[in-house]
């Protein structure tokens, strides 16, 4: 009988206090895969909107979002300035400008009969397609002439056409009622998924040409401005130009052009900051997990002198004792480990529908890892106790 | 084969006094010798035993084993010796009960560093099988009578081939009839396997089965 089976044997005496000993850990190994798995899943999503997006995309919007590189959290930010048609003429003026994308948005009521769904309309140039990467499953998306033509059309996302005429097919060519004004469904786009966690739902969207949506947008104003070049190395050259042309109109601070890749570095260190709150938490419940490990081997080693003077007795060095009772504390920690590992496995299963979290490989290997290092961690002392006991003493101990 | 010179064994008691258990002891144990240590209790018979086991270290004096000086080994060289030079049998039997009796008797097997030119659970049967204890391999140490408990204990001592055996009032918990079994056991183990075999007793007719008796009274050899 070898020192693993060995400790399984007093654990599985003791299944009570192992139980509770390896709970610490058990907690806090959960809290570590699950917050991960959330935090990479929430991620993951979002990352994918982005890339959808492609990264030749300049965002022009009102107020100081970014500040060096994190999102700005003074007041400037809320800075209320919007764009007009005006501002939208100078910007596509810019040479290596291949499409200038305005946009307004606004949450609507849509009503088909007597079904009513929540949606963001988002009213913009025939470009917000090329910006977004989106096309039409079904029917066709609306043109230029489109926009200029004022034509009632709209193109809808996927989930709406199914929450609103069952399949995306049955909605080309039918009618839906926002705000009292009746428009024609030309276009389903392609399903793109996302939507969590505050990002864009593009599957729930109204798209709609933006002189069309002037009934909802009195003043004729935009929240952003899309632009668009050919090629990355255009992106610099045209916010240098686009400052210039804005900073004739408004004052430094109104309005923020940000860089796709800079937004995305911008949710990353978010994301960071986020983890390393978590990874304080974790950190905190194993700790105290680790604690009770430690206590719980003291009490062993406790009860278990007088065989680690006949251990002695017969030979055993005190680095064999020492190994001994070091793998008994890894083990109750794995325990712990494990059982929060399976236990957050059964719980992302049950999730998984609603929330896209995962439990990747680094996680496994993150939980069995540091469960590992608790219980040497905290396993030592007790077993470097129970080695230096001398062996007449503990031989005589009764 | 083993010598101790002007031992000395002092226990601290409540602070400042000491307990004087072993009184500038010396004593030759001979290879092959079948000796019994003699002495009413709290002589210091088992704190001598346990010096000569190497379980313990004097306050002053010298170990001597084969001439060298063991007080100068450390400690893994002196955890090797009791692994592979001693062979410890005691009152209370010391068996780990959670260990069956087969791995009893192979624990000092799993700590020895040399290349054993035997197989051990092959050598464990055989002196089970001689000891007539080879049905209970499987059981556990607390479901065999004392007799049988103790003869575990022998084999476990016998596993690594020592060349000293030493009992520590080995019949002290078994009734008279099989107490002379484990005296007739150790004898034979003298006789047969020219091993060398201490007894510790404090009574005079199993000193009396000895070829050597070496007395002792409060810490002093007479
Ligand atoms: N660790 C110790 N601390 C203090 N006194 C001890 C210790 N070990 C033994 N003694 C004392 O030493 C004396 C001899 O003990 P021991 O060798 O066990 O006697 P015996 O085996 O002859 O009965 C006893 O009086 C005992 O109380
Ligand atoms: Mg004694």
């Amino acid at each position: 009988m070898g020192f693993i089976e060995s400790a399984f044997f007093d654990f599985s005496r003791n299944k009570g206090r192992t139980f509770l000993t390896s709970l610490g850990i058990l907690i806090g190994v959960l809290a570590v895969v699950l917050l991960t798995a959330f935090g990479l899943g929430l991620k993951a999503s979002i990352e994918q909107q982005f890339e959808d997006l492609g990264t030749n995309l300049i965002r022009v919007v009102p107020g100081q979002i970014l500040k060096d590189g994190n999102f700005s959290n003074s007041s400037s930010a809320f800075t209320s300035i919007e764009f007009d048609e005006k501002d939208i003429q100078k910007l596509s003026r810019i040479r290596e400008i291949e499409n200038t994308v305005p946009i307004f948005s606004k949450s609507i009521i849509v009503t088909v009969g007597n079904k009513k769904e929540i949606s963001t309309l988002y009213a913009s140039t025939a470009g917000i397609f090329t910006a977004l990467n989106v096309n039409a499953d079904f029917g066709k998306l609306f043109t230029e002439s489109d926009v200029n033509k004022r034509s009632s059309v709209v193109v809808i996302g996927p989930n709406l056409a199914e929450d609103l005429f069952l399949s995306a097919k049955q909605a080309i060519g039918k009618s839906v009622t926002i705000e009292g004004q009746k428009y024609v469904v030309i276009g389903v786009t392609n399903k793109k998924g996302g939507g969590f966690g505050g990002g864009p739902d593009f599957d729930s969207f109204i798209y709609m040409p933006y002189k069309t949506a002037y009934t909802f947008n009195t003043n004729k104003t935009f929240m952003a401005i899309i632009l668009q070049t050919k090629t990355d190395e255009e992106i610099k050259p045209v916010i240098g130009q686009a400052e210039d042309i804005l900073l004739k109109r408004y004052e430094e601070e109104e309005f923020s052009i940000i860089q796709q890749e800079e937004l995305l570095s911008a949710i990353n260190s978010i994301f960071a900051m986020i983890n390393t709150v978590l990874v304080a938490i974790a950190a905190i419940s194993l700790i105290v997990g680790g604690i009770g490990i430690m206590n719980i081997m003291y009490v062993t080693v406790t009860e278990r002198i007088k065989e680690i003077g006949i251990r002695r007795a017969l030979g055993a060095r005190k680095s064999d004792i020492l190994i001994q009772f070091l793998v008994a504390s890894i083990i109750l920690s794995l325990i712990g480990g494990l059982a929060g590992l399976g236990l957050s496995a059964v719980i992302v299963f049950f999730i998984k529908p609603y929330f896209p979290a995962y439990i990747d490989l680094n996680s496994v290997l993150l939980a069995l890892g540091v469960s590992s290092a608790i219980g040497i961690i905290f396993g030592v002392f007790p077993a470097k106790k129970a080695a230096d006991l001398s062996p007449i003493d503990a031989i005589r101990y009764e | 084969m083993i010598t101790l010179k002007n031992i000395w064994k002092e226990y601290p008691i409540d602070g400042e006094e000491l307990f004087v258990a072993l009184r500038d002891v010396s004593v030759t144990i001979e290879r092959g010798e079948f000796s019994s240590l003699i002495g009413p209790s709290g002589s210091g018979k088992s704190t001598l035993m346990h010096l000569i086991g190497l379980l313990d270290k004097p306050t002053r004096g010298d170990i001597l084993i084969e001439g060298k000086n063991i007080l100068e080994y450390n400690d893994d060289e002196i955890s090797s010796l009791r692994n592979e030079f001693v062979g410890f049998v005691f009152q209370q039997f010391n068996l780990i009960n959670k260990l069956t009796v087969l791995e009893n008797i192979l624990l000092p097997t799993t700590y020895t560093r040399k290349k054993l030119s035997y197989n051990p659970t092959q050598k464990a049967m055989e002196i089970m099988e001689r000891f007539g204890i080879a049905s209970k391999a499987k059981s556990y140490p607390n479901r065999i009578s004392g007799g049988q408990q103790q003869r575990v204990a022998i084999a476990r001592a016998l596993i690594m081939s020592p060349s000293l055996i030493l009992a520590d009032e080995p019949t002290g918990n078994l009734d008279t009839k099989t107490g002379k079994e484990i005296m007739k056991l150790l004898a034979q183990l003298n006789r047969e396997d020219t091993i060398t075999v201490l007894i510790v007793t404090h009574e005079k007719d199993i000193a009396a089965q000895t070829k050597r008796k070496i007395e002792i009274v409060d810490g002093r050899i007479i």
